[in-house]
């Protein structure tokens, strides 16, 4: 198949607004007339609420409205209703909205809250998910048994687990009984955050008329109506979510995060724009923050490399509130052999109420968190059994035909390739220095949605025969709106040029599931073909008679519909889309317009028990390699070189593929050596940048990239996802070149300065730190 | 930014005048005042901005030394050339601090006035026996960099005085030195602990910050190098004698210890070993 | 009480006057006095880059600078980069190299990289590393941004 659009290297379409600032955020906006919101938030992690006295704050000059929970105590939820946009009765985390102001000036609404008064009576509260599954623990959601949940998740009455994930392949019992080796370790992944440069922020305005306008940083503005429709009780043709380009979002603006926090200001504002923008500190502490994870990995392999068992126990802090949480903990059950191919395997993955930030999704979507402990025994095991740890990964690895923890068979797989292409590129094997060392990891990723995640997409066939493509995705920086953009141009032979589109509008951009998961140019993508296929069969059934030929024998070239067998037999585009007449004027066609409507039909519910089923649309491998170099005296790390794989089946933009690559070993990067958030009784400390430390352009080489081409079936021209995958092998890859450098195997990251440190004393046995 | 009142200065007189006034605060490079007041730090009544003010836009070397004038940015400092030839250890102070575009802000003058026990440009400072030029209500005075720092964020200040300029006074120290800044990322980062090494005619001079209330001499070290001891190993461990750091954020009060020590082991081997 | 001061600076190249609150931050009078949303907020405290301007040609921070300090100053701010319709070199080279993803740290990048051309038009990669320190990009365009950078290195 020669492509003439998909596969090269087109420059963004975003680009010129983007390098100018011309490119709308949402803060640039000029609409209003506005009003500021601030909120009041909880400066304890778990307490009733005995009073909150909004008196003066309701009388501070410029104040036009006060909100607490008790005016609006709806619950919101994705996948279970848990999450109140202010919490009514008891706040569950240190920094839950609890009232919120909306005046004519910033300075005012800040004056404002400072003013309420809020009255706690403090309760016992756990902040780790260990704890809070002790029988003992104090409830953090005692109506759980209440909340709707979507019946794939099994929260357990009366107890702090919102999700119990169940998976059972083959027989693991027999399966360690012909282990020559069983290892056993537990590992802990702490809590992250997504910090994106732009801080989550929302405007509302409620008409007199009674609909609802939303402006949001969300990722997903179909996702954010649906929520709020429910939460509200409104029809979805009332609420109406305008999408400008997003700041940064992987994960964090997934879902309806904020936007309740100004709605009900809007509506005791009618008429108003009512905005809210989080400092960086109430974004650090007050939005979704990747879940910490706590877990024990037992697997058994026999002399020769095979791995004949896997047991997996995956206890994840969910934190105050687990409506997009318990899909992390079912996604990584799922996914719980990693890239690696196993028969007899035994996981439970929990997610669990802490009064701890709210846990949800964040680039690789518990991946990065489950595959850590994967890829370290990897390392260890190939070290006991004397195998290189390359080698044990091929043995392993998943090929053509292996099926998943779940039992769903993989095809397409080139795993083995990526593998070795990024050995080579560091030259794995070769040790380089005294305190250097190498080390690689492996990766997949599936997107985690619903079996029945749906897409669409609408082609306007301008009367020029130029395109307007209408889609519910979002550009986060990703290059979505470039690649759709290319596949439209791909399946009509229409140039790009041509093709414009812009970010959702759900007044009239169509359905679009969530911008998460890496599935838009998948999934996406596919309803972008079916629109092209409806636009061309609407072309040729009007050419095909006009012309005397064939529907069948017709093709569309920029600027013609031309039989293919004599290009001189042809109709201009721009007559058959300006309302299409015959000779004598009557007229015969209307404007064109394409519809192209997608939802996965290999996808299947997993049993409750087993676990067993078809959960993921694709899967997107790939592998990591690194080299480092430590300084024995202080600990300091040196990243030598980084070298990044991924299958993306066919890169329909290949720079922006490799974009994706470096963006995701940076972000993995940063997470392998310096981020965390230090929590004290749920509490952030490190709640800016000053202490919250993301690479700088100085913490970074450049990066080997590399894009494979194993094309996908059903992907669009091949291709599938590759938005998160490239985060997943860093960090171990990095922890594996730092145990090759110093022989230290690190079972938590990031890997500091001061635990090289201590790590290495300890292996001296010297008085340690 | 809340309500208070901005005052362009264009005279030192002026600035006394004020100073001892209720809640006022300097700005130079603002971006420690601007920082804190948004944290709820400061909450000034007013500020008095100070960077036109000639005395304190000085930068010059003469008979004296280098002058450098408290409203001269780090990254001026840096690049002034007597500074690269002379005592390379304070530009390399300079430039750890904070970003590049910072640094276009951020003062000397201000760094030490913030008086984090962490101040970069303290250790240089101390190594290269830096004076203070103070003015204030009751007229002039040079003070030693030393006893410039009282506490963590506490400066010898008297209500109504602020720095004038700092100078670093000839004869400059012959002798090579060094600025080593651990800390978590090796970019743009506060310092987990930082040390200064400078070889000196009159002997060596090792200032450790981060690691005490107030940037410290490490002068059980100084003493053991002056006095003929080879082992730098050994010179280094003295140096728990003279610091007390703390755990926090950024790291442990045992990691510290072991820094200071392995940074000043690093530091004898450079400068002394030519 | 908060008083005003009545500045007088240019900004991209015209001469403006205009009367600010004493309290007022720069990128505020920027975004909101000024209209110029090029410039972002990202967090208030100096530490990423996102509000970067030049102010009297250097790279600063705009966000712990007050409005007041503008008098008698020149302002640039990424608007003001392309001119008569034709882009910057600098932001050209952003394109070619795909040098941004979001786009939101990518006007204070672009005002970093412009203001280290400005100061020496052939950095090596380390000044060209140091230059953009102060510039975080979440996204990870950091490879690209430092070949297009580098791009615009006069030979």
């Amino acid at each position: 198949m020669s492509l003439k659009y998909v596969g090269t290297s087109l420059p963004r379409k975003d680009a010129i607004e983007k390098v100018t600032g011309s490119a709308k955020f949402l803060e640039d906006l000029f609409i209003g007339p506005l009003l500021y919101a601030k909120i009041k938030r909880s400066n304890v992690a778990h307490a009733i609420i005995k009073s909150i006295d909004t008196k003066m704050a309701e009388n501070y000059p410029g104040v036009k409205a006060v909100v607490t929970g008790k005016d609006f105590p709806n619950r919101i939820g994705l996948y279970l209703i848990d999450r109140n946009f202010f919490a009514v009765d008891k706040v569950r985390f240190y920094g839950e909205p609890v009232a919120a102001v909306a005046a004519v000036t910033e300075e005012a609404a800040a004056a404002a809250v400072e003013l309420i008064e809020v009255e706690y009576e403090e309760l016992p509260a756990v902040f780790d998910p260990r704890d809070a599954m002790r029988p003992d623990a104090p409830l953090i959601h005692d109506e759980l048994c209440h909340y709707e949940v979507v019946p794939v998740f099994y929260p357990k009455t009366c107890t702090n687990i919102a999700n119990h994930f169940k998976l059972r392949k083959g027989d693991v019992e027999k399966g360690f009984a012909e282990a020559d080796m069983v290892l056993e370790r537990n590992y802990f992944v702490p809590h992250i955050q997504h910090v994106s440069i732009e801080t989550h922020k929302a405007a509302a305005m409620w008409g007199l008329d009674g609909r609802l306008t939303i402006w949001s940083t969300a990722q997903s503005p179909s996702a954010v109506r649906q929520l709020l429709a429910k939460s509200l009780g409104m029809p979805l043709h009332k609420i109406r979510i305008i999408s400008n380009y997003i700041g940064g979002g992987f994960g964090g603006k997934a879902g309806a995060t904020m936007e309740g926090l100004v709605i009900p200001l809007a509506k005791k504002c009618p008429g108003y724009v009512v905005r809210i923008v989080f400092t960086r500190e109430e974004d650090i502490q007050g939005t979704f923050v990747r879940q910490a994870l706590y877990s024990r990995l037992k697997t058994g392999v026999r002399k020769d490399g095979r791995i004949t068992a896997l047991e997996y126990e995956m206890i994840w802090d969910g934190g105050a509130y687990a409506e997009y949480g318990v899909n992390i903990v079912r996604a990584a059950g799922y996914s719980s052999t990693g890239a690696y191919a196993i028969a007899n395997v035994k996981t439970d993955s929990y997610c669990v109420y802490t009064n701890n930030p709210v846990g949800g999704p964040l680039r690789g979507f518990g991946m990065c968190e489950m595959q850590w402990g994967i890829e370290r025994q990897m390392d260890e095991m190939a070290g006991t059994l004397n195998i290189d740890p390359l080698r044990l990964r091929l043995i392993n690895g998943m090929k053509d035909g292996s099926t998943t923890a779940s039992g769903q068979t993989v095809k397409h797989v080139a795993f083995d390739q990526c593998l070795k292409v990024v050995a080579e590129a560091v030259e794995y094997g070769k040790k380089s220095g005294k305190y250097r060392g190498k080390g690689i990891a492996g990766m997949v990723k599936a997107p985690a949605q619903p079996s029945n995640a749906s897409s669409s997409a609408i082609i306007r066939l301008n009367e020029d025969g130029t395109i307007h493509l209408l889609i519910g995705s979002t550009e986060m920086g990703q290059g979505t709106l470039t690649a759709l953009q290319q596949i439209t141009a791909e399946a009509l032979n229409i140039p790009p040029e041509k093709i414009e589109l812009r970010m959702p509008d759900t007044d009239f951009t169509p359905y679009e599931w969530q911008s998460v998961g890496s599935r838009t140019i998948y999934s996406c993508g596919n309803a972008v073909l079916k629109a092209a296929r409806d636009v061309k069969d609407q072309l040729y059934a009007l050419a095909g008679p006009a012309l005397g030929v064939p529907e069948d024998e017709l093709e569309l070239n920029d600027t013609e519909v031309r039989w293919i067998k004599d290009h001189s037999k042809f109709i201009k585009l721009a007559e058959l889309a300006n309302s299409f007449k015959k000779a004598g004027g009557e007229g015969i066609s209307g404007p064109i317009i394409g519809r192209g409507s997608w939802v996965p039909t290999t996808l299947s519910n997993l049993n409750p028990e087993t676990g067993q089923g078809n959960p993921g649309l694709f899967w997107t491998f790939g592998a990591t390699a690194a080299e480092v170099e430590i300084d024995p005296e202080t600990g300091t790390i040196n990243l030598l070189q980084l070298a990044s794989v991924l299958d993306a089946g066919q890169a329909i933009n290949p720079q922006l593929c490799k974009a994706q690559l470096n963006g995701g070993a940076i972000m993995g990067l940063g997470t392998a050596l310096y981020e965390e958030l230090k929590l004290d009784r749920g509490r952030v400390l490190n709640h800016n940048y000053a202490d919250y430390k993301i690479p700088t352009i100085e913490n970074v080489p450049d990066i080997n990239c590399f894009v494979l081409e194993t094309a996908e079936e059903g992907g669009p021209f091949g291709a599938r996802g590759v938005g998160e995958p490239p985060m997943i092998g860093v960090a171990p890859a990095i922890a594996s070149a730092v145990a090759n450098a110093i022989g230290v195997e690190f079972n938590t990251f990031p890997i500091t300065p001061e635990r090289i440190l201590q790590a290495l004393q300890e292996k001296a046995n010297k008085p340690v730190l | 930014m809340r309500n208070f009142e901005y005052r362009k200065c264009t005279s030192l007189s002026e600035v006394t005048g004020l100073l001892c006034g209720e809640s006022v605060f300097l700005l130079a490079g603002g971006t420690d005042l601007l920082v804190g007041m948004r944290g709820g730090k400061y909450s000034p009544r007013m500020i008095l901005d100070i960077k036109d003010i000639p005395e304190l836009k000085v930068l010059r070397e003469d008979e004296a030394g280098i002058t450098i004038g408290a409203a001269v940015t780090l990254n001026r400092v840096e690049r002034f050339q007597p500074v690269a030839r002379h005592v390379p250890v304070l530009a390399k102070a300079c430039h750890s601090v904070g970003s590049f575009s910072i640094r276009n802000r951020a003062t000397l003058a201000g760094n030490i006035c913030n008086a984090s026990p962490a101040a970069d440009t303290a250790a240089a400072l101390y190594c290269l026996g830096a004076m203070v030029n103070i003015a204030g209500p009751g007229g002039e005075r040079y003070l030693a960099i030393e006893e410039f720092f009282t506490g963590p964020g506490k400066t010898a200040l008297e209500n109504g005085e602020l720095v004038v300029s700092v100078l670093i006074a000839k004869p400059y120290p012959a002798g090579k030195g060094v600025y080593y800044k651990a800390s978590r990322t090796g970019s743009v980062d506060l310092a987990t602990v930082g040390v200064a090494v400078q070889k000196r005619d009159d002997g060596i001079r090792i200032a450790v910050s981060a690691a005490a209330p107030t940037p410290v001499r490490v002068k059980a070290v100084e003493r053991a190098v002056s006095g003929g001891m080879t082992d730098w190993n050994a010179a280094a461990a003295l140096v728990k004698d003279d610091i007390i750091p703390i755990t926090d954020l950024r790291g442990s009060r045992e990691y510290r210890c072991h820094l200071a020590e392995a940074l000043i082991r690093r530091g004898l081997a450079e400068i002394m070993e030519v | 009480m908060a008083g005003k001061i009545t500045i007088y600076f240019t900004v991209n190249g015209e001469k403006e006057t205009r009367t600010v609150n004493h309290g007022l931050g720069l990128l505020k009078f920027i975004r909101e006095e000024l209209k110029l949303t090029g410039t972002k907020e990202g967090c208030e405290a100096g530490e990423c880059g996102a509000c970067m301007v030049l102010l009297d040609g250097e790279a600063v921070n705009s966000c712990v600078v007050l409005a007041a300090e503008l008098d008698g100053k020149d302002l640039v701010t990424i608007e003001g980069l392309a001119k008569n319709g034709e882009l910057d070199r600098v932001q050209q080279a952003f394109i070619d190299h795909s040098a941004f993803q979001c786009g939101y740290c990518t006007p204070g990048m672009i005002i970093s990289a412009r203001a280290l051309l400005n100061r020496n038009p052939s950095p090596g990669d380390k000044e060209i590393s140091e230059a953009l320190s102060g510039n975080l990009c979440r996204c990870g365009a950091y490879v690209e941004i430092r070949q297009a950078v580098r791009a615009c290195v006069k030979k």
